[in-house]
C-alpha cells in the first residue's frame, strides 16, 4: 500500500513545501528589504541592491537621536490603550454574548461601525473637540482616541469566545458554591484566554501602527510612527535612517507575536471554527 | 436532607410560557421524577429551584427555608445538567473537586481527595481521574458530572435528563445503577426526563408536566393505570394508548353495550364503573386502552373486526396496526412469535378490565376497573 502511494504523496508534500516557501519569501520580503536598507550607507542606497558595505551607522544615528523618546511614547500609549480596552471590552463582550436586552444587535453593530469610518474623515471634528477639551497633545487624549481602533476589535473577537461557552457551565459553577465574580475569574477567563491573547495582540499592533491620530491630535507627545517621517525632509532623504527607525519600531510587535505565537494560532482559529 | 415545596411557580420567557402555577411537594428523601415532552417546562422548573432562573411569581421552600431571595450558591442544591456542563479546562479530578474547593463548601485537601476518590470509585471512573474532559466518552462525562454533584452532600439533587445523550444500552445500565445509588444516598432528588420508562422505573412518584403545567402527580402505577387526563395517558406508553369515541347503547348491572369503531360491542363492568357512567350527562364517552391489552384473534363476545394495516416485529413483541371498521387505526402489541400478513382480515377484542373511561368534554379521567391492579 505504501509503495503505490508514497511517490505521489512525496511529490505532493514537496510541492506543498515549495509553495509555502514561496509564500514565506513573498510575505517576509518587505521585512528583509527594510533590514537591508537599514544597514546600507546612504551613498549606496540607490546604486546597488545586494552588494554594498554594511554599516550600523544608521542605527547609531537613530538611537542617539531623540527617536527613542518617541518610541517610549508609542509604547506607553499603545499598551495603555490595550489595557483600557481589556478592562472595558471584556465585560462588554460578555454582556453582548450573554444577556438579552433591547437594541443589543444595534449596539454591537454600532461598536463595530467605529472601525468602518476612515480616520481621516473624523479627524477634523475630533481635532476641534480635543483642542477645546484640552486633550490635544496629551497621553490621555491619544489613549482615548485609540479606543476607536482597539475596542471594537476586542469586543467582537471576545464576544464569539463567550458565546461558545455554555451558560450551563456558569450556572454549574455558581451551584458549586462560587459567586459570580469568582466564576468569571476562575472559570470563564481561562476559557477565553486564547481569544484574549489574540485580540490583545491585534489591538496592540493596530494601536502601535496608528498614524493619522497621533499625527493630527498630538505634537510634543508624539509617537514613533509619525516621527519616522522626519528623516524624509524636502531636501534630503535618509532612507537608511528611515529603515533603521522602522526596524526598531517593528521590534516590539515581532517579539510579542513570537512570545504568544502558540496562543495566537489557537485563538484565531478556535473562535472561527467553533463560532 | 430536606423536603421541597413549590407553590404557584410561574415563569414566562417574553410571551412564551415556561411554567405556570406549578405547585409541588417533594418529601424528604423522596425521588421524584418530572416527566414531559420536549419544551414542557421541565428544565425551567429545575432552573427555578436551583436559582439559575428567577421566577415571575410563586415561592420555593427547601426544608424550612424560603430560598426565593437566595443566590444559587446559597441554596445548597447540586445539579446535573443535560449538557453535563463540565469545566473543559480541568481534569476529571479537578472537576469533581471544584465544589469542595469553593469558598462555600471548602474542605481540607485530604478530605477533598478522600471524597473524590470515594465517589469516583462508586461511579467507576477512579481510573480516569487525571484525564482531561475532552478525552472522555459521553458515558464517562456523564459520570463525572454526577460525581461533581455527589461529592457535596447537598440538601437536594436536581438532575436534568442526565441519561438522554447516552446510547440505549448504556442508558439502560446507567438507569439501573442510578436506581441502586439512590438507595445508598437517600437525598431528596428531582429527576427530569422525557423518557416515560425512566420516569416510572426511577421515581417514587412521577410528576407529569406539559406546556408549563403540571397534569398529574402520583406513584408510577397510578399515573400509568389511572391517568388524570387523556394527555397523560398519551404521554405514557409506547406504542401510544388507543383512544376511541364511544356511544353508550345500553347498560345492564354488570355489562355495558357501546357503539365504537363502527361496531356495537359490549364488555363487563364493575359496579364502580356503573355508578360513574350513571353520572355522565350525555351518552358519549371516550375509551382508552393500551396496545398491550388488545387481544388479537380473540373469539370472545366483544370481538371487533378489522384489517391488518401494518406489522412491525420488534423481537419479543410486535406492533400491529389494525384498520377498524370505522377506519380508525388501532395499535396492538402482540407476542413476537406470531406473524400477521398485511391486509389480512382479523378479529380483535378489548377486555373490559383494561378500558379506561374519560370524559369526552373535559378529557378527564372518569373510572376504570380495579381488577388489573392487585394492591388497591
Amino acid at each position: 500500500m505504501t509503495s503505490s502511494r508514497s511517490p505521489l504523496a512525496r511529490i505532493g508534500k514537496t510541492v506543498q513545501i515549495l509553495l509555502l516557501l514561496l509564500y514565506a519569501v513573498f510575505a517576509l520580503f518587505p521585512l528583509l528589504w527594510m533590514f537591508i536598507m537599514s544597514i546600507k550607507p546612504d551613498s549606496q542606497m540607490l546604486t546597488t541592491t545586494f552588494i554594498f558595505t554594511p554599516t550600523l551607522e544608521n542605527y547609531a544615528t537613530v538611537l542617539h537621536s531623540d527617536y527613542m523618546q518617541f518610541f517610549w511614547n508609542n509604547l506607553i500609549v499603545s499598551v495603555a490603550a490595550v489595557l483600557v480596552s481589556l478592562v472595558v471590552g471584556v465585560p462588554a463582550a460578555y454582556a453582548l454574548a450573554r444577556f438579552q436586552f433591547k437594541l443589543k444587535e444595534d449596539i454591537a453593530f454600532t461598536i463595530l461601525s467605529f472601525r468602518f469610518a476612515p480616520e481621516i474623515l473624523v479627524i477634523l471634528p475630533l481635532y476641534l473637540i480635543y483642542q477645546r477639551l484640552g486633550l490635544y497633545d496629551t497621553y490621555f487624549g491619544l489613549i482615548w482616541v485609540y479606543q476607536l481602533i482597539t475596542l471594537p476589535l476586542l469586543i467582537w473577537i471576545l464576544r464569539g469566545f463567550f458565546e461558545d461557552i455554555s451558560p450551563d457551565i456558569e450556572a454549574a459553577a455558581q451551584l458549586d458554591g462560587y459567586t459570580w465574580w469568582q466564576v468569571f475569574l476562575q472559570v470563564l477567563l481561562p476559557l477565553v484566554k486564547p481569544g484574549l491573547v489574540a485580540a490583545g495582540l491585534l489591538c496592540f499592533i493596530f494601536a502601535w501602527n496608528s498614524f493619522t491620530f497621533p499625527l493630527l491630535l498630538s505634537n510634543n507627545v508624539q509617537t514613533s510612527t509619525v516621527i519616522a517621517l522626519r528623516y524624509l525632509a524636502s531636501d534630503t532623504v535618509h532612507y537608511g535612517q528611515v529603515a533603521a527607525a522602522a526596524a526598531i519600531s517593528a521590534l516590539p510587535e515581532v517579539i510579542l507575536a513570537l512570545l504568544i505565537q502558540k496562543h495566537l494560532v489557537r485563538g484565531l482559529s478556535f473562535g472561527a471554527v467553533k463560532g | 436532607m430536606a423536603s421541597i415545596h413549590l407553590s404557584g411557580l410561574t415563569k414566562f420567557y417574553g410571551k412564551r410560557r415556561g411554567v405556570e402555577d406549578v405547585s409541588l411537594e417533594v418529601a424528604d428523601q423522596e425521588f421524584l421524577t418530572v416527566f414531559g415532552p420536549a419544551g414542557a417546562g421541565k428544565t425551567t422548573t429545575l432552573n427555578l429551584i436551583a436559582g439559575i432562573v428567577t421566577p415571575d411569581g410563586g415561592s420555593i421552600r427547601i426544608g424550612e427555608k424560603t430560598v426565593d431571595a437566595l443566590e444559587p450558591a446559597d441554596r445548597n442544591v447540586a445539579m446535573v445538567f443535560e449538557s453535563y456542563a463540565l469545566y473543559p479546562q480541568f481534569t476529571v479530578y479537578q472537576n469533581m473537586a471544584f465544589p469542595l474547593r469553593s469558598p462555600k463548601h471548602r474542605l481540607p485537601t485530604a478530605e477533598v481527595e478522600q471524597r473524590v476518590r470515594h465517589f469516583a470509585t462508586m461511579l467507576k471512573i477512579d481510573h480516569l481521574l487525571d484525564r482531561p474532559i475532552q478525552a472522555l466518552s459521553n458515558g464517562q462525562r456523564q459520570r463525572t458530572a454526577l460525581g461533581r454533584a455527589l461529592v457535596r452532600r447537598p440538601d437536594v439533587f436536581l438532575m436534568d435528563e442526565p441519561l438522554s445523550h447516552l446510547d440505549a444500552k448504556l442508558r439502560h445500565s446507567m438507569r439501573a445503577e442510578l436506581k441502586e445509588m439512590r438507595g445508598q444516598l437517600g437525598t431528596t432528588t428531582i429527576y427530569v426526563t422525557h423518557d416515560y420508562l425512566e420516569a416510572m422505573s426511577l421515581g417514587d412518584r412521577v410528576a407529569v408536566i406539559n406546556q408549563g403545567r403540571i397534569l398529574q402527580v402520583g406513584r408510577p402505577e397510578e399515573v400509568y393505570f389511572r391517568p388524570a387526563t387523556v394527555e397523560v395517558a398519551q404521554l405514557f406508553g409506547d406504542p401510544e394508548i388507543n383512544l376511541v369515541e364511544a356511544k353508550i347503547r345500553g347498560r345492564q348491572a354488570s355489562s355495558v353495550r357501546v357503539h365504537a369503531l363502527g361496531e356495537e360491542w359490549s364488555f363487563p363492568i364493575t359496579p364502580e364503573i356503573g355508578s360513574a357512567l350513571d353520572k355522565l350527562t350525555g351518552d358519549s364517552v371516550r375509551l382508552g386502552f393500551r396496545p398491550v391489552d388488545v387481544e388479537v384473534g380473540a373469539n370472545g363476545k366483544s370481538s371487533l373486526h378489522g384489517v391488518v394495516y401494518s406489522f412491525e416485529p420488534l423481537g419479543t413483541k410486535s406492533v400491529l396496526t389494525i384498520d377498524s371498521v370505522a377506519g380508525q387505526r388501532i395499535r396492538a402489541l402482540v407476542d413476537g412469535r406470531r406473524t400477521f400478513q398485511v391486509d389480512r382480515r382479523i378479529e380483535f377484542g378489548v377486555p373490559g378490565s383494561s378500558v379506561i373511561f374519560f370524559d369526552p368534554e373535559s378529557t378527564r379521567y372518569l373510572v376504570r376497573s380495579t381488577r388489573t391492579e392487585g394492591d388497591d
